[in-house]
């Protein structure tokens, strides 16, 4: 137990040779203590604030207490009610009281009865104070050793503790952990060699260089920061639909490779959209507000749901950036940090006021969204788009060249009325298709009737027969319509019978003349009519039929006809309808005509001008608005001009449809975009959503620099604040984060909390320098990160001993290397480079590489379009780096998962490192890995030279970066040896191993030794050394 | 998880392997080291259990969806008289409702269809949908005051499975399997299985969240059993190797491992190299788990006839018994189709079909065997449905919405009082007019069985002490505790 205590005190930052003389530390030692175990009852909350002691300022914690005395009399211990309180043995005066379950440690006693006695000396909490830049340490054990002052803080800690720094590790290993942790890729054999070779000392800082500049670069440090940016492609919440967002993902890979100033990504990130004259880029960027999770379950209500996407909004904003847990004072005055509930909901009102719907409508585009072209798709656009123009001008020219003589509408009428269209004449509809495909029997004059046109159609037969056609432009039935047709009939061969049938989809509508001898349908309903007697023959006769007796319906479209006859000779014309119902394809000869038919519309779909020229009477139209009418009637109406005109406007159509096509393939992402009006926000009460309390207007916390004055109090103000010279924590929150990513642990190592509840600084003076030189020097991060990996305390060997395990087994002072396991990302990416497999494209839409089947449709809601998941087949996808791999939140991608990637539903700044036979189970048999071992192997076939064991060393360096040494090469010789043996005789197991996966081998090798490789690849890329980066 | 802690035992391990240099550690001291199973949980926190738990392990039947009360457990008989009656405000009390139904003009009341009978030495109603578990009321606790504040689906099941209504929190088998450990090195500390149902038109979604670690490190998250190809993830070895060449291959790779830990003393390596092998024992102890070849023919009849499907319901309960054998600290069935918005009267005993008999078989076999000593069995779902119904009403058929102020929840086994019932709802099963039981008293509930006090059970996250029960003062239901 004592061990435990005195590494935990390490970690903490007090040492074993300092405990007892050197002064407490406020901030370091004193306050978290008190933080945890006394503010939640004597802390910032009133409400919950007991015996009106407050311990977390100054004021309240050397006042006068109600009950007399003093709860700490600095220099006198003894005289200190805390003291007294918190040594009682006695349960009822005990401090912390027993039904908090908290207690302090006799250590934690120890250090608030010293720090008493030693003066009480109150600071604020140290990360609410702006960073002053300290001196680096001039006076260090071991200058030589200092290549940054990075190191120089470092080493000065080190020698307090009386622990030395390791050397630099190898080069081979040195390389390779500055590759995976600037690019999230292993170093190619080629790049190891070539810094094996240079021995000039700018050896490592020209790989550093050349590493920031790789594209690769942007991807890796991209994908980290999506995991605070909760970025997913699908909603994330019930259905958990597709969301098209990744425009915003590859914004972000661009920004970290353009290296685009931290202070810029913020603002661009949190308002890039109030930004003047927003570009594309920042609008995208904008994104970071939208990329929360939502819903659109049915029965939500909407202003809960508001409630929550704002929440979450200034929950992740508080993460990111100010590294504070604001989500806190949602529902009571912050516990532990001077966050009162009305801080919250200042912020809330400055995320509150986003335009979109608080409902996502299971949209993939769900507004507001930008579009995003490639350079491709914006030149094809600008194409379309002027083909476009181009082709309407020369439609516009054919229109003004055509005349029409309006004289004849003077003696024509403009008010609605029933008229005849005739729907077949010489000619069936448009897209007719006559039963048999034969075109309808025609009889033309002087031998047969012809009652319009050239001919008539002729029906002659013995017993039943019939003309149809199908799919024929639709008649459409309006209110009250008849529907009419012309018979002749020969009165020397007259039918018994004749019968016509209409098809709105179905040929359920008859109506028949004479002898009911053809039995169709249900007799004397709509469905077979009778009409009476044959009509007279030898002469034009015009039937009639109500379109509701053979029930038709208004609204109906009609595409079939079928004439039908039982005997004799019969001579059909003209069939239509009596309608004052417009018809599709209608034009008109005159501009009355039209006219009427575009009353009969309401003037549906007319441009303003048009409408205003009908509607008023014809004796009040001015001569340019006759002239525009004119011009619009020939275009859109005109019978006459319509063969003309046809090919142009096809040609206008075809480039709009193409236009259209093309619009719609473009990509498109979430965006913020700012209210006209902001919302009103009020303080809700146990942060319920329908418990409005104050009216709160938009600000920042209190103990935080205010928002500059004169400035509108907006989202982008915000953000500018954000990463103004003053402020305590935008910095350090991200320099902590870099450190994290580098040296495996931050600074502070909870990096998502810099308030009293989180852990103090191990190296306070070295953070606040890191962040004054962050900011001072333009917030460059390719520079930040070169300084940090640049270091004498990155480059050094990981290995540990005894002493420094036991002393500091976190390794937060960095006496030796760091050394952790790769993220699931980098783990995946790396066995498909090294093995050759990679395809290294940047950008575009997730992919989905295989995944065992069943794991969306375990949980996808039935109607999902994510509940069933299909892989993508191609390398060209499955073998994408991770970072484009499909994120559904609600069942995320499980070679990621089981590496502690998470969900992606809400914000994370730390990811888990653990360590499990899952993780073990993967790396073994999961589909690509295996695949990749074979690929491996195929490598060390064909590149790695002819003897066994240069294959193996090959394979070895592809793998670790380093050769192995003799007792590696035996082990690794011995087992291929025992492979071959398990596989010898076994061709078909052979073969089913090494045809695992999207690709196919292409060595020529037999299968058993191909096997007996993959087997070997399959342990390299299971090494501990592998897996790690040390 | 404490990685002082963790890291001080990895380091007494090494110092007990001894250094004896590079690779003439071999795979048999290894192996052997590994094979010592400890006697008291792996993992766990300090400190834990509590007090002396009743159960040791416990098995949840998470019905989602929203069960209808009344249709089940919640016997209303004065609703016969109600029948197409609105629903008095006086009962409503202004009671927010889901847009689903906020816009219907009336709440007529839908009485249930259903027979009810007393049933046992209890004399617990039980509708004529549960025959079987009418056989076992004599066994369990009926709570009939369960509440909640949430009206959906996914906010209501991620509170009660993880206390918390948006993602982020640890599930409640995470929170056991980080604060007890893993009573078995062979298998995972908390399995949940999600089977086949049969209101197809009614499913809701499932999340991986609410089996999820939220922010604990994700190896305390459950490991989902999957009726189809390897049961967990990635068990199988690929195609084409068998179990000498997998171990020929882990040898190398410990000796590699093993070098790689003489020269770095990581003892991550060390931990890797014992998670290696315990994968290699899973491969051998799951599918002995699933192997369902040697359970007589008397046990299989007690689940019913589906139980030889796999993916049903009845086939994992029985899998949960084999798990609980195995001292599996907790196993979580998610049995979808639960929402009946409409046409309930044809869909909801599709639901009740699936799951009734399997539950009496899976208590009856626990007790047979003696296990329902220390499992603890929980049965419910996120929230109940409203008596008045949803779209039309008939005589024949109706539909009902959710409804969060009160639906039931029975457990059973180690720990609780059997037979009894607990709370009492008004004569509209609206509101609770005896003994409320919020969301979170139920999952101190099952804590307090496990032998957790629950309001010390935290982890620090983001400032805060998280835990599963909330923030406010939440107790266990000592009324149905033995």
């Amino acid at each position: 137990m004592i061990g435990l205590t005195a590494t935990l005190l390490i970690a903490l930052g007090a040492s074993d040779e300092t405990r007892g003389l050197a002064r407490v530390d406020f901030n370091r030692d004193v306050r978290p203590i008190l933080s945890d175990a006394c503010f939640a009852c004597h802390g910032p909350d009133e409400r919950t604030r007991k015996a009106g002691l407050r311990l977390d300022t100054r004021e309240g914690a050397f006042a006068a207490l109600k009950s007399g005395g003093q709860a700490i009399v600095p220099g006198d211990p003894e005289e200190s009610e805390l003291v007294f309180r918190v040594e009682s043995d006695d349960p009822t005066i005990v401090m912390p009281p027993p039904d908090s379950h908290k207690t302090l440690t006799e250590a934690q006693r120890q250090t608030l009865r010293r720090w008493i006695e030693q003066g009480a000396e109150w600071a604020s909490h140290w990360a609410f104070e702006a960073p002053r830049r300290p001196a680096v340490p001039a006076a260090v054990s071991n200058p030589g050793w200092v290549r940054t002052p990075i190191d120089a803080f470092i080493l000065a800690r080190l020698d307090r503790e009386g622990l030395k720094p390791n050397p630099d590790a190898d080069k081979e290993t040195l390389i390779r952990r500055v590759t995976l942790d600037l690019t999230g890729l292993p170093p190619t054999l080629a790049e190891v060699d070539a810094f094996l070779a240079d021995d000039s000392p700018e050896a490592y800082e020209r790989v550093v260089d050349r590493l920031l500049r790789s594209v690769h670069y942007g991807e890796h440090m991209g994908r980290i920061w999506l995991d605070a940016a909760r970025y997913g492609d699908t909603h994330g919440l019930h259905l958990d639909n597709y969301r098209e967002m990744w425009p915003y993902r590859d914004w972000v890979v661009r920004a970290f490779n353009a290296n685009l100033p931290f202070d810029r990504f913020t603002i661009e990130q949190l308002a890039g959209d109030m930004l003047p004259d927003a570009t594309l880029d920042q609008r995208i960027a904008s994104g970071f507000n939208r990329a929360h999770v939502t819903t659109n379950e049915g029965g939500s209500i909407e202003e809960e749901v508001y409630v929550r996407n704002v929440d979450d909004r200034v929950d992740t904003t508080g993460t990111v950036f100010l590294g504070m847990t604001i989500g806190c004072a949602k529902c009571h005055d912050h516990k532990y940090d001077p966050i009162r509930m009305k801080d919250y909901y200042q912020l809330f009102a400055i995320f509150n006021s986003c335009d979109e719907s608080p409902m996502d409508g299971n949209a993939a585009k769900y507004p507001p969204i930008v579009q995003v072209p490639s350079p491709e798709q914006a030149a094809k656009r600008a194409e379309l788009v002027a083909a476009r123009t181009a082709a309407q001008e020369r439609l516009a020219l054919a229109v003004g060249a055509i005349p029409y003589d309006g004289s004849i509408d003077a003696s024509r009428t403009e008010y609605v009325q029933r008229e005849d269209y005739v729907w077949v004449d010489d000619e069936l509809p448009p897209g007719a298709q006559p039963q048999g495909g034969q075109p309808w029997q025609t009889a033309a004059g002087p031998d047969h009737p012809v009652l319009s046109g050239s001919h008539a159609y002729r029906n002659r037969y013995e017993g039943l027969g019939q003309q149809v056609f199908e799919r024929g432009r639709p008649l459409t039935i309006g209110e009250g319509d008849v529907l009419f047709a012309y018979v002749f009939l020969d009165p020397v061969d007259p039918p018994k019978e004749i019968m016509l049938q209409w098809n709105s989809g179905e040929w359920k509508h008859r109506a028949y003349w004479g002898d009911n001898l053809i039995a169709f349908g249900a007799d004397g309903g709509p469905e077979r009519k009778p009409m009476g007697p044959l009509p007279r023959t030898g002469q034009w006769v015009r039937l009639e039929v109500e379109a509701a007796d053979v029930g038709l319906k208004p609204g109906t479209k009609v595409t079939g006809l079928a004439i039908t006859q039982h005997g004799g000779t019969a001579y059909w014309d003209k069939i239509g309808l009596w309608t004052w119902t417009p018809q599709e394809g209608q034009f008109y000869d005159t501009l009355s005509d039209w006219i009427r038919s575009r009353k009969a519309l309401k003037l549906a779909g007319l441009p303003e001008e048009i409408k205003e020229a009908i509607e008023r009477p014809r004796s009040e139209r001015t001569a340019e608005q006759l002239s525009r009418l004119t011009r619009y009637f020939v275009e859109h109406g005109y019978a006459a001009a319509q063969p003309a005109l046809q090919p142009l406007k096809a040609e206008v159509a075809r480039w709009e449809a193409e236009f259209r096509a093309l619009d719609e393939s473009i990509p498109t992402t979430l965006v913020s975009q700012e209210r006209a009006e902001p919302r009103p926000a009020y303080i809700l009460e146990r942060g319920e959503y329908d418990k409005p309390g104050e009216k709160v207007e938009r600000g920042t916390p209190a103990f935080l620099p205010p928002m500059p004055a004169g400035e509108p109090v907006n989202r982008l103000t915000f953000a500018r604040w954000l990463v103004s010279a003053e402020h305590p924590l935008t910095a350090r929150v991200a320099v902590n984060r870099l450190w994290q990513q580098f040296y495996g642990v931050g600074l502070v190592k909870t990096a998502e909390d810099f308030g009293s509840q989180g852990e103090p600084p191990v190296n306070q003076e070295l953070l606040d320098w890191l962040a004054v030189e962050f900011r001072e020097t333009g917030w460059d991060v390719k520079r930040m990160v070169k300084l940090m990996v640049t270091s004498s305390a990155y480059r050094q060997s990981a290995q540990a001993d005894a002493e420094k395990l036991q002393r500091d087994p976190e390794n937060r002072l960095l006496a030796r290397g760091p050394r952790f396991r790769l993220d699931a990302e980098t783990l995946r990416d790396q066995a498909l480079f090294v093995s050759g497999l990679l395809v290294d494209r940047l950008g575009g839409p997730g992919v989905k590489p295989p995944q065992p089947e069943g794991l969306w449709e375990a949980v996808g809601f039935v109607g999902s379009n994510t509940a069933v998941f299909t892989p993508d087949t191609t390398p060209e996808k499955v073998h994408r780096r991770s970072l484009y791999i499909f994120w559904k939140r609600t069942s995320p991608p499980p070679q990621m998962a089981t590496f502690d990637a998470p969900s992606r539903e809400a914000c994370v700044v730390r990811r888990e490192r653990t360590n499990t036979p899952l993780q073990a189970l993967l790396l073994m048999n999961e589909t690509q890995y295996v695949e990749a071992a074979r690929a491996l192997a195929e490598r060390g076939l064909r590149e790695g030279g002819s003897t066994d064991s240069d294959r193996l060393v090959y394979l070895f360096r592809l793998t670790t970066g380093r050769r192995p040494d003799a007792d590696e090469l035996a082990e690794l010789s011995a087992a291929l040896d025992a492979l071959r043996l398990r596989f010898r005789d076994r061709s078909e197991a052979a073969r089913s191993l090494i045809t695992v996966g999207a690709s196919q081998p292409t060595v020529e090798a037999d299968p058993a030794e191909l096997a007996a490789w993959t087997m070997i690849g399959n342990t390299l890329l299971n090494l501990d050394e592998v897996i790690s980066r040390g | 998880m404490d990685p002082v802690r963790e890291r001080i035992e990895l380091m007494t391990r090494r110092h007990f392997f001894g250094r004896a240099g590079g690779l003439s550690i071999g795979t048999a001291a290894l192996a052997s080291l590994l094979a010592e199973r400890p006697a008291r949980a792996e993992g766990g926190l300090p400190g834990l259990p509590h007090f002396a738990p009743r159960a040791k392990r416990a098995i949840y039947l998470h019905m989602n969806g929203g069960p209808a009360q009344m249709d089940l457990l919640d016997y209303k008989p004065k609703m016969a008289d109600w029948f197409d009656k609105d629903l008095p405000d006086s009962v409503r009390m202004g009671q927010r409702l889901t847009t689903m139904t906020s816009g219907q003009a009336r709440f007529p009341i839908a009485p249930s269809k259903f027979s009810f009978k007393q049933h046992g030495q209890s004399g617990m109603w039980v509708s004529e949908l549960l025959p079987w578990t009418a056989k076992i009321v004599d066994e369990i606790a009926l709570i009939k005051t369960v509440w909640t504040e949430a009206i959906n689906h996914d906010p209501a099941v991620t509170y009660i499975c993880t206390g918390h209504q948006l993602p982020g929190r640890p599930s409640l088998g995470a929170w056991l399997s980080y604060g007890l450990g893993s009573m078995n090195q062979d298998l995972p500390a908390f399995v949940v299985m999600v089977p086949s149902w049969s209101s197809k038109a009614n499913a809701q979604a499932l999340y991986n969240r609410l089996w999820g670690a939220g922010f604990l490190p994700s190896k305390y998250q459950g490991v989902a059993f999957r009726s189809k190809g390897d049961p967990v993830l990635y068990l199988s070895d690929p195609p084409g190797v068998d179990r000498a060449t997998r171990r020929t291959m882990l040898d190398t790779l410990a000796k590699l491992n093993q070098k790689e830990f003489d020269e770095l003393a990581d003892p991550e390596t060390q931990a890797r190299i014992a998670q290696y092998e315990m994968a290699f024992r899973m491969q051998a102890s799951i599918p002995e788990l699933t192997d369902l070849s040697n359970e007589p023919q008397h046990v299989l009849d007690l689940y019913g006839e589906d139980v030889k499907k796999p993916g049903t319901f009845a086939y994992c309960a029985l899998m949960a018994r084999r798990l609980a054998e195995r001292d599996v600290r907790f196993v979580q069935i998610f049995h979808r189709g639960w929402d009946q918005h409409g046409d309930l009267v044809n869909e909801l005993p599709r639901q009740t079909k699936d799951v009734d008999q399997a539950c009496y078989g899976l208590i009856t076999d626990l007790k047979q065997r003696g296990l329902l000593d220390d499992t603890l069995v929980i049965w419910g779902g996120e929230f109940g449905r409203t008596i008045y119904c949803q779209g039309g009403l008939t005589k024949d058929n109706y539909g009902r919405d959710h409804h969060p102020k009160c639906f039931p929840a029975w457990l059973c086994g180690g720990g609780i009082k059997p037979g009894v019932v607990y709370g009492e709802t008004d004569e509209f099963s609206y509101n609770i007019v005896e003994n409320p039981v919020h969301i979170h008293d139920l999952n101190a509930t099952i804590l307090h069985c496990l032998g957790i006090d629950h309001r010390r059970l935290s982890v620090k996250f983001q400032g805060l002490d998280v835990r599963l029960t909330g923030v406010l003062d939440q107790n266990p239901v000592h009324a149905i505790l033995a």
